[in-house]
């Protein structure tokens, strides 16, 4: 089918709005008589819990309840487990310990809720935990992983007797045997430290069961509304009718918001079933810090085998992954760093295998990225090293061991996060990297700009990453497209949005389907009023998934609406088209109807209709793929060192970049600059710093470094795309392609700038500190 | 974390015994005391107002002292909550005759906090207790100075008033001011420690206050 809007880079329906004020986000939510609950929270990391007593904390004036864990009774119990282990992959453990509503009997971590105090207003609220006496016996905590596992270690679960949270080997061909014919053996401990999301909007919730209607409406910043809506009325005995979530403009999701049933849900769902009246809970950027999934801390014990010419023959990979307090979101993450450390490259052998520890931190699920950054970092470092063992150009090595255009489907032969054999459906890398670096002018640089800058005493380098991106896995999501009698258009989905533009490029795919204007399309996500069906938005799936049940609704529409129009205008359909909400004969464009009037027809008010006859221009459609999508790019900067201050400069950032069907161009380009100021983050400046004792250090925006506009680069973006061939509009994921590649890039560069001064960095997040001491010992 | 220092008086250690042992010669030492209660023998409780960078509030403390052996040395334990956080620490205390007739004070401790204390102070931390050290020990050694000359002059009391709030303040901005001048080149990890130090000083000069109401 011919398109007029998917692939035109149009301004986003949802920006006046948003610019302008006027879009609803949680706290904009003003019910009559609505409390506000604050949280007690830990101070100490690991403690068990003597007494809280709330007694004075009740007294208060203002205060209307004050609830522990003692409180719930048969309500506490630890929560849901969000994503089931893979159990496919022979010997895996899993030892499931998931979130709690609030601590009993013991805390394991700092910000872990002691008490919820529901007062007439916030301030109340947090006046009040000066009236709650708390008695903890601290307990010595678990903050390092390798500690986490030590003999005697601290015990965040005693009953486990031991810190392991999972173990998990995957093998494909056989790496001992790769390794013995190898020419070259490299190994090196490769470490990726703890970042925060750090979303613009924090988590917010507002719960309001209603008595009279005996209904539970929910306003939650999720990414997953309808999975939230299912999850709290079974903890709360609710019928699914009975719960209406939406999920209104969201300020950043990012990953962390697909966690369900979170302790501060759990207690605000069952305390306004109590209390028959609107509670609101706003995180402050504090308890965002303490309380909000975080990500990316792993250690690498990697070993690569090779070819004196640079061919990999094996590569194996042991690391040890931190799930924090709780894993309610199972394996994602440490998954998706073994799915993604072979990444483009054929690896014949590839030896993997983790252990996944406890300690005493917030959780650790997924955050835009979602453990593919990780392995990617761990591949190209290595990859950089046996560069310069071999004394091969870094892109040379690559090259030589990408996979070819014409070896998809591209089985990769171990289980990724969907359960599911990793297959690569389609790409074409080497012309990612052909483009990346024509792009930014590699020869030349490497030949002629370098040493000319270098002679003047600058430190600059190049670095070029492979990678990619795993997206748009299943199962399922579901759509309903609409013609009103208006002749505008209707859809709705379940998934959340939270920034990705959906409600443009959806638009853009139902106009070019129904005929319309993407501005006459009403895009409705996250209400499951609206749309009952569906998983949520993560895993970059929202515009695949999502967006290919809105193109098979809206060709369900079509269908119908060519249909109708056919009997009508008394003209076979074949000879019909639809342009800009009418529906006319081809060769006689005066022969027509608006689709409004079609709509009208569609859904008489009095006569009789055929028997089977649905009403209305309606479709509701389905999508699920076969398996999920694989994206690719290379991305290539140059930057410069401050050889006094250590800081980067990042003077050019090139990405070539293939998502398959593009939608939007400027939607990708969207997606990519957001996802690599994350990446630019994870590789200089955004490192969350805990003491021995399980105290986060710079839980605050003055001492956790988030990029600023200052400090990112012009982003070059090349487009390319190999349709993917698992759903039909042949689109891939590019939610979380910047974050992916960017640190080992950063780093790469950052290496090659200090060349000549005998500095290898196998770690990130580094800093201008962390530099100098690599530099100066 | 460990923490080590060390601290000249100029006065026969007997005298510095004396001073430390008293509590109202602490309390004037340590800006932002409140109460102090004797618990039991070697029991005292006490609150002090802090002020550290965003991190404003009063913090209860506890202090137990052990191993005491006059006028020599004592153990300390100390430890503070509030609704901004925690402190807590243990530290010994030994005093050593010097030849030149000064009195060395060793110290040396392990302390943890947290809480918002922790996380959210933590930046100031480091020079608002290197600050409140410092200018404690600068009474201490007034205090010990205008007790020896009552001494030699025959006097049995000696008056002595404590800086102001306002004195204090200023002495704490000045310090911070000197201090970002010389600090630019720590590392991180170095200046976590230096900012922990400084807190366990003042969590022991506070102690060493609180022991004295025993004597």
């Amino acid at each position: 089918m011919m398109t007029k809007y998917v692939g035109q880079r149009i301004k986003r329906n949802e920006d006046p709005r948003l610019l302008t004020g006027q879009a609803l986000f949680v706290d904009d939510i003003q019910i009559p008589g609505m409390l506000h609950a604050g949280f007690l929270r830990s101070d100490y990391a690991h403690a068990r819990i003597r007494r809280i007593d709330v007694t004075k904390a009740r007294q208060r004036p203002g205060v209307i309840a004050v609830y522990t864990a003692a409180d719930l009774g048969d309500f506490w119990k630890p929560g849901p487990l969000l994503v089931p282990a893979p159990h496919s992959i022979p010997g895996l453990i899993f030892n499931k310990r998931t979130q709690v509503p609030m601590a009993k009997d013991k805390v394991r971590h700092a910000g872990e809720a002691l008490a919820c105090v529901i007062a007439e207003s916030r301030y109340i609220a947090e006046d009040a935990f000066a009236d709650i006496e708390v008695d903890l016996e601290p307990l010595d905590p678990v903050t390092g992983l390798e500690a986490a596992l030590a003999p005697g270690a601290p015990l965040l679960y005693e009953e486990l007797g031991t810190n392991l949270a999972s173990y998990v080997r995957q093998e494909k061909g056989n790496y001992a045997a790769a390794r013995a014919q190898a020419d070259v053996v490299l190994k090196r401990r490769i470490v990726v430290d703890r970042g925060a999301a750090a979303a613009l909007e924090n988590r917010g919730y507002v719960f309001w069961w209603d008595p009279k209607t005996q209904q539970m409406t929910i306003w939650a910043t999720t990414q997953a509304p309808i999975a939230l809506r299912n999850i709290m009325a079974g903890l709360l005995g609710l019928s699914e009718s009975q719960v209406r979530v939406i999920a209104p403009f969201v300020g950043g999701g990012f990953g962390p918001k697909i966690m369900l049933a979170q302790p501060e849900e759990q207690v605000l769902g069952w305390a306004t079933l109590r209390l028959g009246r609107p509670i609101k809970w706003i995180e402050d950027r504090q308890e965002n810090f303490l309380t909000t999934t975080q990500e990316r801390m792993q250690i690498h014990d990697v070993e690569i085998a090779l070819t004196r010419d640079g061919k990999i023959l094996g590569l194996q990979d042991i690391f040890i992954h931190d799930t924090g307090a709780y894993n309610s979101y199972a394996l994602t993450v440490p998954l998706n760093t073994q799915t993604h450390t072979m990444g483009p490259y054929e690896i014949p052998n590839f030896h993997t295998e983790y252990k996944v520890v406890f300690t005493n931190r917030i959780l650790v699920t997924p955050v835009r990225g979602a453990g593919r950054p990780q392995g990617v970092f761990v591949m190209e470092r290595m990859l950089d090293v046996a560069a310069r063992e071999l004394g091969l150009d870094p892109t040379v090595i690559r090259a030589k061991n990408l996979i070819q255009p014409d070896q998809f489907p591209y089985r990769q032969g171990i289980i990724g996060q969907d359960f599911t054999e990793l297959i690569y459906d389609s790409g074409n890398y080497p012309a990612t990297l052909q483009m990346a670096k024509e792009m930014i002018g590699y020869d030349r640089f490497v030949r002629e700009e370098q040493p000319r800058l270098r002679a003047e005493g600058k430190l600059v380098g190049i670095g070029v990453v492979c990678f990619t991106e795993g997206t748009a896995v299943g199962p399922y999501e579901g759509a309903r497209v609409t013609v009103e009698s208006s002749g505008k258009v209707n859809v709705a989905t379940g998934v959340g949005t939270q920034g990705q533009g959906h409600f443009t490029s959806f638009a853009q795919i139902v106009a070019d389907q129904v005929g319309v204007k993407p501005t006459d399309v009403t895009v409705t996500t996250g209400d499951t009023e609206k749309f009952h069906w569906g998983t949520g938005t993560f895993a970059s799936r929202g515009a695949t998934v999502a967006g290919n049940a809105i193109n098979a609704a809206a060709a369900g529409v079509r269908a119908k609406i060519l249909k109708l129009a056919s009997k009508v205008l008394e003209t076979p359909e074949q000879e019909l088209e639809i342009v800009d909400g009418v529906v006319r004969v081809a060769d006689i464009p005066e022969k027509s109807i608006t689709l409004g009037q079609l709509a009208v027809i569609a859904n008489p008010m009095r006569g009789s209709v055929e028997p089977g006859t649905e009403p209305g221009l309606e479709s509701t459609q389905y999508f699920g793929p076969k398996y999920g999508a694989t994206a690719a790019g290379t991305v290539a900067m140059i930057v410069e060192v401050d050889p006094d201050t250590m800081l980067v400069q990042i003077k050019r950032f090139v990405i070539a970049h293939d998502c398959g069907t593009v939608l939007n161009p400027l939607i990708v380009d969207g997606q990519i600059h957001g996802g690599v100021s994350m990446g630019i983050g994870q590789a200089f400046y955004e490192k969350l710093v805990w003491d021995e004792n399980g105290q986060l250090l710079n839980a605050n925006l003055g001492d956790y470094l988030l990029v600023r506009a200052t400090d990112m680069p012009p982003i070059e973006i090349g487009h390319l795309c190999t349709p993917s061939p698992l759903n039909p509009m042949g689109t891939k994921g590019v939610g979380e392609a910047g974050a992916i590649p960017t640190p080992a890039c950063f780093v790469q560069a950052v290496e090659n700038a200090l060349a000549g001064l005998g500095v290898e960095i196998l770690e990130t997040p580094l800093s201008p500190n962390r530099l100098y001491e690599l530099v100066h010992g | 974390m460990k923490l080590d220092g060390e601290h000249v008086f100029h006065g026969p250690r007997q005298a510095v015994w004396a001073l430390i042992r008293d509590p109202e010669a602490l309390a004037k030492a340590l800006p932002g005391t409140e109460s102090l209660t004797k618990l039991s023998e070697n029991e005292y409780e006490g609150t002090m107002n802090v002020r550290i960078g965003p991190i404003a509030g009063a913090f209860s403390g506890k202090v137990i002292v052990s191993d005491e052996i006059p006028p020599e040395s004592c153990t300390l334990t100390a430890e503070g909550k509030g609704a901004q956080g925690f402190a807590k620490g243990v530290g010994r205390i030994q005093l050593s005759e010097q030849e030149d007739g000064t009195t060395l004070m060793r110290y040396e401790g392990d302390v943890q906090i947290g809480g918002k204390l922790a996380s959210v102070g933590q930046r100031s931390l480091d020079t608002v207790s290197r600050s409140m050290i410092r200018q404690g020990l600068a009474v201490l050694d007034q205090m010990l100075a205008a007790r020896l000359a009552a001494q030699a002059a025959g006097q049995a009391d000696v008056a002595y008033a404590k800086p102001t709030e306002t004195e204090f303040a200023a002495a704490v901005a000045k310090d911070v001011a000197r201090d970002m001048l010389t600090r630019t080149r720590q590392s991180h990890e170095g200046r976590l420690l230096l900012l922990i130090v400084p807190l366990v000083i003042v969590l022991i000069l506070f102690a060493v206050l609180l022991a004295q109401c025993q004597g």
